[in-house]
């Protein structure tokens, strides 16, 4: 049986590129990155082409994309995300495309990998705490006191919230990592399971394999929908401060 | 569900890794991690600019003329229906007065006719009072000048008569006196 962990492996592709003694060559990653890249870049060039009153089938996927996020902004952080609505859209495009991609047979999914969502995790983070001192000033940390606490309790109540605004990074890399790793590996796992059982005992878990591919078809959309949500609602408490 | 499926496979990679020495996650390797944050931040940054820049206003524009062009559309629909609303009150209107109007024609014209009824049927009872009273006049000319008639007739028959039958003529004044005394009682009975 082939090895389910070897569909992740990453491995360089052309030339080594080493900046200042750190590798940073272009890997089979990057490539599918790329990939993703460009297929969102030709939707949405393909989308936006044509300016027409009764949109055509790709300017009406821009468009309820466009509709869907900007929905999703004003319910959960409010119009004061209005800004920061440009990076959800593309957060939530990319990660979506690239779930989505990692879904093809043969193909390399790059959000099933730590580095990737800890990235991005970590970018939202240290975004979302440098943005709430910057609007609040000190009484940022207001967001670690919650109102309405006894004060026997308001020591207790502090250090759990900040351990959980703390692990708020980890919970949401982790998440996204953890579902796109698994989801993959039990492909991989049943589809090695058609092969090793053949013709006669091959059927179960090949139609085993054909449920669970839809089921990671709605777990790549709801992924990536799950991550921009929470990154909104932090966004949300760092703009509105609401404990 | 998830959580289990997630530990399920950790126990099958814990198995594998028993068996085959260099099975394990290579998302743990720390080989291309900074690589593959590099060209993560690189390539997102291009997508982010690009639809921040392009696509996002391109997009908005559109949806925007959209709404306007409806907005506008309904407006346009609102605007022409209160038109049609008032133009259906002036015909209204319109219609009311005319009826109005034919009913005061038609009253008035009613009152009228009734005056020139009555007045022609007045003159023509007048008219009719006139040759009664003509027609009576005539009549008791008639019946007046047939008595005297009568009485002449009479008088000569008697005297024929009384003349045949006697061979001598009577006095006159004397017949004319009898005759008239005859016709007066006859008169009275009649």
């Amino acid at each position: 049986m082939a090895n389910p962990m070897h569909q992740f492996k990453v491995h360089k592709i052309g030339p080594e590129i080493e900046i200042s003694g750190i590798n940073l060559s272009f890997t089979n990653s990057s490539l599918f990155m790329v990939i993703s890249a460009v297929l969102i870049i030709t939707l949405l060039l393909l989308g936006t082409r044509e300016k027409k009153m009764i949109p055509g089938k790709l300017q009406l996927i821009s468009e309820m994309l466009y509709n869907f996020i900007s929905k999703m902004i004003s319910d959960t952080a409010g119009k004061k995300a209005k800004p920061y609505f440009p990076f959800i859209f593309s957060l939530f495009v990319f990660i979506l495309f690239c779930n989505m991609v990692g879904m093809l047979p043969y193909s390399f999914t790059v959000t099933s990998h730590i580095i990737v969502t800890l990235t991005f995790a970590m970018f939202i983070f240290i975004g979302v705490t440098v943005l709430g001192f910057i609007i609040h000033g000190f009484k940022y940390l207001k967001i670690f006191v919650p109102s309405g606490v006894p004060l026997v309790l308001l020591p207790i109540i502090s250090i759990i919230e900040i351990i959980s605004y703390l692990s708020r990074p980890v919970s949401l890399s982790v998440r996204l990592f953890a579902n796109m790793m698994a989801g993959h590996t039990m492909l991989k796992v049943f589809g090695g399971f058609v092969v090793s059982l053949g013709l006669i005992g091959g059927w179960l878990p090949l139609s085993f394999s054909v449920a669970l591919t839809g089921l990671e078809i709605l777990v790549a959309f709801l992924q990536a929908y799950v991550f921009a949500i929470l990154t909104c609602i932090y966004l949300n408490d760092a703009l509105n401060l609401h404990h | 569900m998830k959580k289990f499926s997630i530990t399920f496979v950790f126990l099958l990679l814990l198995g594998k890794q028993t068996i085959a020495a260099e099975a394990g996650m290579p998302q743990l390797d720390p080989e291309y991690w900074a690589s593959q944050a590099f060209w993560l931040i690189l390539i997102f940054a291009s997508i982010y600019l690009l639809i921040d820049k392009i696509f996002i206003p391109k997009i908005k524009s559109n949806i925007d003329m959209r709404e306007d062009k409806i907005r506008k559309d309904l407006e346009e629909a609102k605007n022409f229906k209160e038109e049609a609303e008032k133009k259906l009150k002036n015909y209204q209107d319109l219609i009311q007065v005319a009826k109005n109007d034919a009913k005061k024609i038609i009253s008035e014209s009613r009152i009228k006719l009734n005056e020139d009824i009555q007045t022609k049927k007045d003159e023509i009872q007048k008219k009719i009072d006139q040759e009664t009273k003509d027609a009576d006049n005539e009549i008791k000319k008639f019946k007046s000048d047939s008595l005297k008639k009568v009485g002449s007739i009479s008088e000569e028959m008697v005297s024929e008569v009384i003349k045949d039958i006697f061979g001598e003529e009577l006095n006159k004044s004397s017949i004319k006196a009898a005759v008239s005394e005859t016709l007066k009682e006859k008169n009275k009975n009649i």
